[in-house]
């Protein structure tokens, strides 16, 4: 596509744009195939991203500024509230809602990080694995099975513990969440398209490995992908939280949600809303992106058995 | 048949194996363990001092093959905290771990299989979009929210149960439901969606069309069919269980598992107890992996009969 | 549902109550992993060893005054500037049945004097590097050696790593029993015997010490028939398993709770300023950290009596110098070693020409009783002078890596005198020095040596404040209060901690506790 193109384009013509557009039929087949359940899934996902992009535009505080002579108040309409912080101050005075706004940014931005990772690896592995035969093949698999047999939890926080936390080593840690699974989905589908016809009479016309899991490999499997990657998001919003939870996320004082509740135990019988209050933002998200990925690997399931 | 199961198990002690040493050289990469175990205050000869008497002196590769050679003789090392066999200090935290899972499975499957064959039968009536709603929205409860909300209304608001250890049968109900919210929520749709298909097939229409009552139809011909896919799934629902769940459940409410046990040895770095609790769990998986994979071959006659 | 949920409730309400006859459960935030006095020297372990052991003088624990008092020694006194001898009480037991003689003292304190077992060296190290060792005379008396005159023997002979244990028993326990092997220590840390008033029935590492009435305690005899020690981790659980009758006592209550237990009709609270200084180390020898003046105006910057009002509702004590009530005549209040004055801590901050680069305050999460909240709070009162901080969390010792900048700490009072609080770690040559951010000269040394060894007072007292002139020229450190520290019970309880006592023993000895 070329500026000409646009150039080129008339007033009763669709718009070309230089880049593709967003495919609105597509989400309004969503939106008609979803059901009631699902759509306010999806509102609230929306709705949370926005407010996830937005955080530095409508926190009310910045989420790290302290301070002490407003320690612990609560939201306001209780005893003791103050106005400026609509859902309280936490043990140091800082806005809760401020705290919580940037930590539903911080948790999108950690499970995007670590799906995209997970998903690249997953995939080289699998590429790897599919393409080459014997010992490679043997040796892949042979982690994948190590991988399987103990459980995630525990691998995120052996390495959490030995490396340090802190925000590069809590992406790579959620980075390599179900990296095992996009390999073993794209080693079976590549063992399976390899034994296909058109395969061979592309190997046999000459073209380079690389080009045949381009061309012909890739297009194949970006559906199961798609879906296992909707699944993996899901999955690692709640592995992010959980760790952070347990204190072996992100350094004070950047909040995410699960640090929020984590820190805030103390406190819960006294000052409870400094847990409740991130507590809901993460039923919410977790809410929304669960019923949607389980959503969508359902869609997913049905197409595969109806084919 | 032998040789297959051979190599399973050969395959079986590779990976182990393998467990062993990745968690021994990620364990060695994070530093001295002295300065966690014994912390502050101390000269730098005496950090030497103690360095030697721990074993932690000499190179990676040295300390592994001392590793390995004393794992082979049977001895997995002194607990670098607690001074005593890590053996027995594994071997404590297993059973709490076991009875808090097999509480957690038991609630679980009394609670979804009966909500979602509700589910299931009432499909058209609000009753089962009710239950199904639920279950949706159960999927999303991270079982360390619940088990926080949980605690805020039936302990600290309340005092109704106790939330520390796992010393009388009332200390099993908070931890139980915690780690049994999103197992609860998966499983009736499970459930539901597996009675469905049954309910569907041919010969539960000829069951009903022989009179049966209806009761028997599905108790009987159902949930017997189900229960094959059900029994798959239960397993690894299990696995996931103790693994991931009880990590966090046994934090929260100090439950003298394995699980919190892990967390502590990870983070204070006590590598004898990490290595042997980690191998521990490897097994553990891998074997129950094994007996499902046994049972549900047992439970389905289509597979039975492919293997035999 | 609800009427299961009720009914569990009763039954536990039902126990509640009967346990509080003569048997008490203790809900502590940490229970050690192994319990060897003279191995332990940390918080955690002070808490359990009153209970079961005896030292050979003993101390009145009802006030902060020095007040020596016969224990398992009946008398004793001094033969040579370098030697003193002790005569031992007659007919004492260990708990397991055996009689207490004087080899079983000599062996208690040669494990320290003569150490050879690696972390009995240790300790022994940085507090009984003066004694040569301890002979028999005869079967009730033996002689302690000193290296050289010694101003503070009842004080170092009073030490929980110098209490009695059986040389036997210990002996047995590993290998060859009549020999003495490194896994006889190791064997006796989960089995320890001594010779106090309460035996230790059970212990699980970590997780639970369960304490029983000693028939044959030579003293007073224990007022508790069995006391259960349980771990509980987290402070509000603590409070919570009052309520729900999982506790009679618990630990470490931190100020922000007192609140809620003053609320409650059932329950009440003890707390009292610590033997302790929560602490702010800076490493002199970190490139960025080189000039004295920097390290003033870190220091300078913190404003501890707003961390006291905001942390610990004014309950905590904020010291001038590093100095407390406890040390008796050496406690020298009229030292201004440390204060806030931002002002002065920008102009020293510019003088030193510091360029604004970041300086990392390590921090455990949650070691310390309101450390991470501090930590925070100080970033910020940094921030104010100019200085950009930052926090790194992590349960890993840093204090002996060439990286530390800043970290938080404690110097307990290991025992009542400057030398146990900050001689221990502040010593020429001690810790702080060999592990690489502390360093002394000459004139440290002789200063030192003149508070450590000289016989006089007042020589003391001079020679301590020549050094506190030095940490605050060239700081190391910062204390930064003494934390508050409080214990919650039932009301039915009456215990407190008793002011002669090294932080957070648990003393449950006659006169200690009652019930309404």
């Amino acid at each position: 596509m070329t500026d000409h193109a646009i150039a080129a384009s008339g007033r009763n013509q669709p718009r070309r744009l230089p880049f593709p557009l967003p495919r609105l039929d597509f989400a309004v087949t969503f939106w008609r195939e979803a059901n009631g359940v699902q759509r306010v899934a999806m509102i609230l996902a929306l709705v949370l991203l926005v407010t996830a992009l937005a955080a530095p535009l409508i926190a009310p505080f910045d989420p790290n500024a302290q301070s002490l002579m407003s320690r612990l108040r609560p939201p306001v309409g209780f005893e003791r509230a103050k106005l400026a912080y609509l859902l309280g101050t936490d043990e140091l005075g800082r806005d809760v809602l401020s705290r919580c706004l940037y930590g539903l940014r911080l948790t999108f931005l950690l499970a995007l990080c670590g799906a995209v990772i997970g998903l690249a690896i997953g995939f080289v592995l699998g590429m790897f694995s599919g393409l080459a035969d014997g010992a490679i093949d043997d040796f892949i698999m042979g982690l994948v099975d190590a991988q399987i047999a103990i459980p995630f939890t525990l691998v995120a926080l052996l390495l959490l513990a030995v490396f340090g936390s802190g925000l590069d080593v809590m992406i790579l840690v959620l980075g390599l969440y179900g990296w095992e699974q996009y390999t073993r989905i794209v080693r079976g589908e590549v063992r399976k398209l390899k034994q296909m016809p058109f395969i061979e009479a592309a190997r046999a016309a000459g073209a380079s490995p690389w080009r045949i899991a381009r061309r012909h490999i890739l297009p194949n499997i970006v559906s199961p992908l798609v879906v296992q990657f909707t699944l993996s998001f899901s999955n690692i919003v709640l592995l992010e939280s959980t760790l952070s939870f347990l204190g072996l996320g992100v350094q004070p004082p950047t909040a995410t949600l699960g640090s929020m509740v984590g820190i805030g135990r103390d406190y819960l019988p006294t000052a409870p809303w400094i847990v409740l209050a991130p507590a809901a933002v993460i039923l919410l998200l977790t809410f929304a992106v669960q019923i949607l990925g389980d959503w969508l690997r359902d869609r997913a399931d049905v197409r595969l058995r109806s084919r | 048949m032998l040789a297959y199961a051979l190599r399973t198990l050969i395959k079986m002690v590779i990976t182990l194996f393998a467990i062993v040493t990745l968690v021994f050289f990620a364990t060695r990469l994070s530093g001295n363990p002295i300065d966690f175990v014994l912390g502050d205050g101390i000269t730098r000869e005496d950090r030497e001092l103690l360095t030697t008497y721990y074993g932690l002196d000499g190179s990676v590769w040295t300390q592994y093959l001392r590793y390995l050679a004393a794992f082979v003789d049977g001895q997995f090392g002194l607990s670098f905290l607690e001074r005593r066999p890590v053996a027995d200090v594994v071997a404590e935290r297993l059973w709490p771990t076991a009875q808090l899972i097999l509480s957690a499975t038991a609630f679980t499957l009394l609670v979804s299989i009966p909500l979602g064959i509700l589910a299931a039968l009432k499909r058209k009536s609000w009753v089962g979009s009710a239950v199904m709603t639920v279950a949706f929205l159960g999927l999303a409860v991270p079982n360390f929210v619940l088990a926080t909300l949980l605690v805020l209304v039936f302990a600290y608001l309340l005092n109704w149960l106790p939330i520390v250890g796992n010393g009388t049968p009332a200390h099993f109900i908070m931890p139980t439901i915690a780690l049994s919210g999103l197992l609860i929520a998966a499983l009736t749709r499970f459930t539901r969606n597996a009675m469905l298909d049954v309910l569907s097939q041919d010969y539960m229409r000829t069951a009903r069309a022989k009179g049966l009552k209806e009761r028997r139809v599905i108790l009987k011909h159902g949930l017997g069919n189900a229960s094959i896919t059900l029994l798959s799934v239960i397993g690894l629902q299990v696995a996931g269980l103790a693994a991931a769940g009880s990590v966090v459940i046994e934090s929260i409410f100090a439950w003298p598992g394995i699980g919190q046990l892990l967390v502590r040895s990870a983070i204070l770095r006590d590598y004898p107890v990490l290595q042997f609790g980690v191998l521990t769990v490897a097994i553990a998986v891998i074997v129950i992996n094994a007996v499902i994979d046994i049972a549900y071959a047992y439970a389905d006659p289509r597979i039975r009969l492919a293997k035999g | 549902m609800l009427r299961l949920l009720a009914s569990t409730a009763l039954i536990s309400a039902a126990l509640a109550g009967s346990a509080l006859s003569a048997e008490i459960t203790v809900g502590a935030a940490n229970v050690s992993s192994y319990l060897d006095p003279g191995r332990d020297h940390s918080n955690v372990g002070s808490q359990f060893y009153y209970n079961s052991f005896d030292t050979l003088i003993g101390r009145n624990h009802d006030t902060t005054k020095t007040e020596w008092v016969p224990a398992l020694a009946t008398s004793w006194k001094l033969i040579d500037d370098t030697t003193m001898e002790l005569k031992l009480r007659d007919g004492v037991k260990f708990h397991n049945g055996a009689a207490m003689t004087a080899d079983d003292v000599v062996f208690s304190l040669n494990r320290m004097f003569q150490a050879d077992f690696p972390p009995y060296q240790v300790r022994a190290r940085d507090r009984f590097s003066n004694f040569a060792g301890a002979e028999k005379v005869d079967d009730l008396t033996i002689r302690v050696k000193a290296k050289r005159a010694e101003p503070l023997w009842e004080t170092l002979l009073n030490l929980q790593q110098v209490m009695i244990i059986p040389a036997a028993y210990t002996m047995s326990l590993a290998g060859d029993p009549a020999k003495l092997e490194h896994d006889d220590f190791e064997a006796f840390s989960l089995k320890p015997v001594g010779t106090g008033p309460y035996k230790v029935s059970e212990f699980v590492p970590g997780q639970t010490i369960v304490w029983e009435r000693f028939a044959d305690f030579w003293g007073d005899k224990a007022p508790l028939d069995k006391v259960t020690v349980k771990h509980m981790p987290e402070t509000a659980s603590r409070i919570t398993a009052l309520k729900t009758g999982e506790a009679d006592i618990v630990t470490n209550i931190a100020p922000d709770q007192l609140d809620m237990i003053d609320k409650d009709p059932d329950m009440k609270a003890f707390g009292a300023p610590t033997a302790l200084f929560h602490v702010m180390i800076m490493n002199q020898n970190h490139p960025k950290l080189k000039d004295a003046r920097i390290r003033q105006a870190l220091s300078l910057a913190i404003d501890r009596d707003a961390l006291n009002e905001a942390l610990w509702l004014g309950k905590a004590v904020v010291p001038a110098s590093h100095t407390m009530e406890e040390f008796g005549e050496l406690y020298m209040p009229e030292l201004k070693t440390f204060e806030y004055n931002p002002e002065k801590a920008k102009e020293l901050l510019k003088e030193a020409g510091y360029d604004g680069s970041e300086i990392t305050f390590d921090t455990a999460a949650g070691y310390y009783t309101n450390g991470l909240l501090s930590t925070q709070a100080i970033m910020e009162m940094w921030a104010e002078v100019g200085v950009k901080g930052k926090i790194n969390v992590g349960d890993k010792w840093t204090g002996n890596s060439p990286d530390l900048m800043v970290r938080n700490w404690s110097n307990p009072m290991y025992f009542a005198d400057p030398f146990g609080s900050f001689g221990v770690m502040w010593a020429p040559g001690g810790p702080s020095q060999s592990e690489g951010r502390f360093n002394t000269d000459d004139a440290y040394a002789a200063a030192w040596e003149k508070f450590r060894f000289s016989g006089d007072v007042e020589l003391r007292r001079a020679a301590y404040a020549e050094l506190m002139d030095r940490v605050k020229a060239d700081p190391a450190l910062l204390p930064l209060y003494r934390p508050y520290e409080a214990w919650a019970m039932k009301n039915a309880v009456n215990w407190q901690t008793k002011p002669g006592h090294i932080p957070y023993v648990l003393d449950f000895r006659a006169g200690s506790i009652s019930f309404n």
